[in-house]
């Protein structure tokens, strides 16, 4: 009997280009995508997106009933079921038939953490001070445990505070960002979207309407409304929230636990935390699934979301639904480089056809600010594999 | 009934040769599958017909066959056997079950693995010398035809180095039973300690010297080892099964059946020096596998470390060494089989066993998370986990041998700690970390990017590693049955120096 002969075995691996910072900032410069212009992306960046959607809806409800009716809780036992507190619900919990708000409080945490822009400077404010300070005099009137607590460490309940803050503020944007990717998946099927270079525009031009929507949050005590953010703090959508948002979750994240160790004594982890590069355009899709990697709550929750199109690509691939949650971090970090592509378009200074030499020179700094951190990132997923 | 176990698979083997027309490889599989399980099967119901409680050979089957050169066609079974011809039938048919993706002559490849499951059988009952001496040389051709056709590509030299070293074992073993006819003038090629008994200590020794160098080819000890991690590394992956899990098993069934069994005077004399034979092999074995970055050699020289063991326990001849001997052996059967399936997993799966290139395979999505997991079971069972069947076995060898040979003793504790420590290493470097199946390219960020596209294992071809897996789980949590199994054989076989000493002072005699 003849040897069968054998088909010739697929690569085990794919290795994705990596542009270098001048490359970037040509693009970036030249108004081209980041991410490579191919029908494949098309549809997986608007698809993941549209279950990206479906999932900040959730997380930008569940934050903001957290801040508002979970305020200064101690014991927050139920702050993830939206203030349903039926048998059914809770079973449901339970059983982890549930949207995982854990991540989004480690987006929160990220964000309060980092605390960069506008929102954290008014966080450490005069006024934010005397906002606190009455809220937690008429809070501890009522609550023995937070009086008890309260000149023991007075700047527990601010801290609290400051953070209630930061979850009230982020699901806001969230609100925002959840109602700009499921109208994107709208215009896609509308035909409005249709190409990578479109899926930027449409989302820059979302986050510009939004730009200068006011970010104020009030929280009610014994029938008392106080202002935490007020509307006189002037904190807007982009420079006071997106901004941040995208410096603590896409770029710097944090150095979380998983099959890497850290080892901060042997600086292995940067002592300056501006120099952090743990986000989400710097994360390995591979590991997702494996203990300690908080994005996999994320790919998990957009599982749930995720629109047929999108599913049956993923079930083509060679290990089908098994590795369902890996490919879609990989899209996922494609879209991300789309909406970081929007983000940068509409902060540039100047347009990008002008002619003056001084406006060009700001365009081009502008550029290649984000072309030194990109360059670094994971770009080898911009890439159409094919 | 002991026919049978012969019968199904030469027949089989034949049957398959011989059937007229072409057949498709997976219906040649099926068959040979068939037949492999009827012989688990039989084997099964030789155990229900077998009485524990006797330590002599029962449901004996006996015809004179060429009685003129003592060739007697007996076969019988006892407490040391019949644990081995159930690891042959099961990891036979396991062997069978992880074939796929045969390329070539799929007749031949199934024919040779029956008629070398039938060898074993053949070996394992044999109460005769020339007969045993018969199915253990059978079995060579058919092996080294496997690893020759179906090896990797160094085949031919793994094939032809185990050829010569197993076939120089067959000499030594073969003139020890022609010495033994000629010092004792009788054809007489029955297994009896007392016929031995009547010779000089001299010959005795010179005669066992032949059987022990012989049967440590085969186990193999050091330093006969030598073919045994070529012949893994070029064979298949149910070779390599068939190879650690059965057939270096006869290497230390003859061991105790007949260097033990028949010179146990000069066994007794010997016994020191052995346990410390026991102890270079194990620490060689160990230390020689730290250094591996072959996974499938690594847990190659596992086995020749773990062999070791045997030794030490048969050196020891107490009643709770000898069983504990008869604990490593199916233990080592089972572990070392399910090690190598998992490995052979793997380089189906990566296209390599390199442990300087695979990284991270217990990812959870795109690795081999469930291969992982057995590959940590399975390590943990080989360095002795209790819970598991190796800390059963260890725990009894160095129980019965702690009293005889302190020092050999410890030695082989230390050896069975560095299991923990190569092990160890294979699982940290092959399954933790980022997943990674390409050697570094040395651009560590380039490194780090590289998406991998592993085919995922299917269930089928994890069935045959979980089985394994919950008997190696099995015997570790349910010992009684083995041990009660071979109890009495093993305790009849530690007494036999004593036996011999009383028969020949007339004790028993009298």
């Amino acid at each position: 009997m003849r040897p069968i002969p054998r088909s010739p075995k697929p690569p085990l691996t794919f290795s994705g280009g990596l542009p270098s910072s001048d490359d970037l900032v040509e693009t970036l410069l030249a108004g081209r995508t980041l991410l490579a212009e191919s029908p494949d992306h098309l549809s997986q960046v608007v698809d993941v997106l549209e279950s990206y959607g479906e999932v900040l809806d959730a997380y930008s409800i569940n934050l903001i009933y957290q801040a508002e009716k979970q305020f200064l809780n101690p014991f927050p036992v139920f702050r993830f079921l939206d203030g349903d507190h039926s048998p059914a619900k809770i079973w449901r919990h339970l059983l982890h038939d549930r949207i995982n708000f854990e991540y989004a409080e480690y987006c929160q945490k990220a964000m309060l953490w980092h605390g960069t822009g506008g929102l954290d400077a008014y966080l450490d404010s005069e006024a934010f001070a005397a906002n606190c300070a009455a809220i937690v005099a008429r809070k501890t009137r009522r609550d023995p445990l937070l009086a008890a607590l309260n000149p023991l460490f007075p700047q527990f309940l601010c801290e609290l505070i400051r953070s209630a803050a930061t979850t009230h503020a982020l699901g806001q944007f969230w609100r925002v960002m959840s109602d700009l990717f499921l109208d994107l998946a709208r215009a896609e099927r509308d035909g409005r979207v249709d190409s990578i270079a479109t899926v930027v525009t449409f989302i820059k031009e979302g986050l510009v309407a939004a730009a200068g929507a006011p970010i104020t949050y009030a929280v009610e005590i014994g029938g008392t409304s106080f202002w935490v953010l007020p509307p006189e703090a002037g904190l807007t959508f982009l420079g006071d929230v997106a901004v941040p948002y995208v410096e603590a979750v896409f770029l710097r994240g944090t150095p979380f636990l998983g099959t890497v160790s850290f080892n901060a004594q042997a600086q292995q982890i940067s002592p300056d935390q501006a120099q952090f590069m743990y986000g989400a355009l710097y994360a390995d899709p591979l590991p997702t699934m494996g203990s300690g990697i908080p994005p996999s709550l994320l790919m998990q929750d957009m599982y749930r979301h995720l629109p047929e199109r999108l599913r049956d690509r993923y079930l083509a691939g060679i290990r089908g639904d098994g590795d369902m949650r890996v490919k879609i971090c990989m899209s996922f970090q494609k879209a991300m480089f789309c909406v970081t592509n929007a983000a940068i378009a509409g902060t540039f200074p100047h347009p990008l056809t002008t002619q003056a030499p001084g406006e060009q020179a700001a365009n081009r700094a502008h550029a290649a600010a984000w072309a030194a951190r990109l360059c670094v990132a994971r770009t080898d997923c911009l890439d159409d594999p094919g | 009934m002991l026919s049978a176990l012969l019968l199904i698979p030469f027949f089989g083997a034949l049957g398959l040769l011989c059937w007229p027309g072409e057949l498709a490889t997976e219906r040649i599989r099926r068959a040979a599958l068939a037949l492999l399980g009827l012989q688990l099967l039989w084997s099964l119901r030789v155990l229900l017909a077998f009485d524990p409680g006797q330590a002599g050979l029962q449901l004996q089957e006996s015809f004179a066959w060429v009685d003129s050169i003592g060739l007697d066609y007996r076969l019988g079974v006892d407490g040391l056997a019949m644990p081995l011809v159930l690891v042959n039938a099961a990891l036979t048919l396991v062997s069978g079950i992880c074939t796929r993706d045969l390329s070539q002559r799929p007749r031949l490849y199934f024919a040779l693995l029956l008629t070398i499951s039938g060898a074993v059988n053949g070996a394992f009952l044999s109460e005769n010398l020339l007969l045993f001496f018969l199915f253990y040389e059978l079995e060579l051709i058919p092996l080294w035809l496997l690893i020759s056709i179906w090896g990797g590509a160094n085949r031919g030299y793994a094939a032809t180095k185990f050829l010569i070293f197993t076939a120089v074992s067959g000499v030594l073993i073969l003139g020890a039973f022609l010495g033994l006819s000629l010092f004792t003038g009788q054809a007489d090629f029955s297994i009896n300690p007392v016929t031995t008994a009547q010779l000089g200590m001299g010959t005795q020794l010179a005669l066992l010297g032949a059987l022990l160098i012989g049967f440590a080819i085969k186990i193999p000890l050091v330093p006969f080892h030598t073919w045994l991690p070529d012949a893994h590394t070029e064979a298949s992956t149910p070779v390599s099964v068939l190879l650690a899990g059965v057939l270096l098993k006869l290497g230390t069934y003859g061991l105790l059946r007949f260097c033990l069994g028949m010179f146990p005077e000069a066994w007794a004399l010997l016994a020191p020096w052995l346990a410390g034979w026991a102890a270079v092999s194990v620490l060689y074995g160990s230390l020689a596998a730290i250094a591996q970055r072959d996974m499938k050699r690594m847990v190659a020289y596992s086995s020749v470390g773990h062999m070791g063991y045997i030794l030490l326990a048969a050196a020891a001849a107490t009643p709770v060494s000898m069983l504990g001997a008869v604990f490593q052996m199916v233990s080592h059967g089972l572990i070392s089989a399910l090690l190598f399936l998992l490995v052979g997993v793997v380089y189906r799966k990566t296209r390599t066993r390199d442990l300087e290139v695979l990284r991270g395979l217990l990812n959870p999505e795109r690795g081999l998370p469930f291969t992982g997991t057995l590959m940590i079971l399975g390590v943990m069972a080989s360095a002795g986990m209790p819970g598991m069947a190796g800390f059963i076995s260890e725990f009894l060898v160095f129980r019965g041998s702690l009293a005889a040979f302190p020092v050999a003793t410890l030695l082989c504790m230390v050896g069975s700690g560095l299991t923990a420590v190569y092990f160890l290493l294979l699982v940290n470097r092959a399954f933790f970390g980022r997943l990674a199946v390409t050697p570094p390219s040395g651009d560590a960020v380039a490194d780090s990017r590289l998406e991998v596209r592993l085919p995922a294992v299917a269930l089928r071809e994890t069935l045959p590693a979980l089985a394994l897996a919950s008997g190696v789980v099995g015997l570790g949590v349910l010992p009684w049955g083995l041990g009660k199994l071979s109890e009495q054989a093993t305790t009849a076989m530690a007494q036999l120096p004593a036996l011999v000493a009383a028969i020949q002072g007339g004790g028993l005699l009298s």
